[in-house]
């Protein structure tokens, strides 16, 4: 099995599958596409295009399957590794980690354009906006609920699909040191203390590329 | 108990539509509520539902599921009878990859060709970014036709959830008329055919709540007849 992904530094859907397989034990082969400059070119399209007709990031090969979108290539390892628990065992519980997945799928747009992931960024308090406030707020209600109502550390108890889908929002609260609960800290805590996750920020860190579009100081790179 | 799906006014909620169509074209046997949206107390009344604030809102006894993907897998696991995903591995992981690219995508064309069932069909001028969107939509119906339609009229031959996430972007190319090709002309065609599209286009013709909003040439309202 192969995941093509972008820069580790900056391509958080890429994190999502990633830290899923690293940190539940699905064994794969990793293929870097290096975004390039600008966001979009040519040839970053044309290396892709041999992957997915979606010109997105990230894409399971398994065989003659190809599967694009994040949250599609989840559901696709879930079934084909049933023993590896993608999704919480129990009915209701698994509802709400496809409930929190989605909601991260397709939204908190204020705050991903305002805080992009950017895993070398020093940490450095950034204002944003109300919008972004807002789903910050939103994101931190669904963790307190769903930790709450299942133990913890995780949000659903052991790590789960949930998790990996929110893992690149974790690194943005710490990057961008946005204010938040010691209840969400502890989540932030429990999600980079995985060896996965570890693994790929010291490989983000030691990426040299940068993309101008997700530098929130540009034209200054924060580095450590 | 009966399922209880929460939506918004049938003319405007596209969201709202693709888990209605996916259930009633699946048979599984739901009650509805309609929560009309943009109105007074209409926040309240779906935040006094579900956390999310948006419909559409499965309930299944305690369970509530919100955000359409995610009914549309709960309704999957319990009905597998219903095959609301195709039984073949390689094409149910292309179609939840289509279904999923249609969940998070398609802003420019969302945004400028709003689901507006009573709009009598009329061309809109459309930016590059909504034309890209169009043809990438046009190239993932063709596909899928073309490599899993074989047993049926739907992009995986009989309906499944991806058909059901698309069923607002069919409404949108018949209402906006787009241009397109003959093969996906005939896919909308068949979507439309469907009793569950008829019926939940005779009630969204028959609703009087007007999103002021979502009206191109409001105070202006033309409408089609149900």
């Amino acid at each position: 099995m192969k995941l093509v992904i972008g820069n580790k530094n900056y391509s958080s859907w890429s994190l999502r599958p990633w830290i899923a397989m690293k940190a539940l034990g699905i064994a794969f082969e990793e293929i870097v596409i290096p975004f390039g400059e600008p966001i979009g070119n040519p040839e970053f399209k044309a290396k892709l295009a041999a992957y997915t007709p979606a010109g997105k990031v990230p894409v399971l090969i398994d065989g003659e399957t190809r599967v694009w979108e994040t949250l599609a290539i989840l559901e696709y390892l879930a079934e084909r590794f049933p023993a590896k628990q993608l999704w919480p065992a129990d009915v209701q519980a698994r509802a709400a980690a496809r409930v929190l997945a989605s909601e991260m799928h397709a939204g908190f747009s204020a705050l991903r354009g305002e805080c992009p992931m950017n895993i070398r960024r020093p940490i450095k308090p950034r204002a944003i906006s109300a919008a972004a406030q807002a789903d910050v707020a939103r994101i931190e209600a669904m963790w307190k609920e769903a930790r709450a109502r299942h133990g913890g550390p995780f949000l659903f108890g052991k790590f789960s699909a949930a998790d990996a889908m929110y893992a690149p929002v974790v690194t943005r609260l710490n990057t961008y040191g946005i204010n938040i609960s010691r209840d969400t800290r502890d989540y932030m805590d429990a999600v980079m203390a995985l060896p996965a996750f570890a693994e790929w920020r010291a490989a983000a860190i030691a990426e040299t590329w940068i993309v101008p579009e997700d530098e929130a100081d540009w034209p200054t790179v924060l580095t450590a | 108990m009966t399922l209880k799906l929460i939506i918004g006014n049938k003319n405007y909620s596209s969201w709202s539509f693709r888990p209605w169509i996916g259930l009633r074209a699946a048979s599984i046997a739901f009650d509805e509520e309609v929560i009309p949206l943009y109105d007074d107390g209409s926040k309240e009344q779906i935040l006094a539902r579900s956390p999310g604030g948006k419909v559409p809102i499965l309930i299944d006894g305690d369970v509530k599921v919100w955000e359409s993907l995610a009914i549309l897998e709960y309704a999957a696991e319990k009905f597998p009878a219903a095959q609301l995903w195709p039984a073949d591995a390689a094409a149910r992981a292309h179609a939840r990859a289509v279904a999923t690219e249609m969940h998070a995508g398609f802003v420019a064309l969302r945004g400028e060709c709003g689901m507006n069932m009573w709009r009598p069909v009329a061309k809109k001028e459309l930016s590059a970014d909504a034309k890209a969107n169009i043809a990438r939509v046009a190239e993932i119906w063709t596909d899928a036709r073309r490599r899993f339609g074989a047993g049926g009229p739907f992009l995986f031959g009989r309906f499944c959830a991806a058909d059901a996430m698309f069923a607002p972007v069919v409404s949108r190319f018949e209402t906006y008329a787009i241009d397109v090709s003959a093969p996906v002309r005939a896919y909308m065609q068949a979507m439309i055919a469907l009793p569950a599209w008829q019926e939940w286009r005779r009630a969204a013709l028959n609703e009087t709540w007007v999103i002021p909003k979502f009206e191109e040439s409001y105070p202006n309202v033309q409408r089609l007849k149900a």
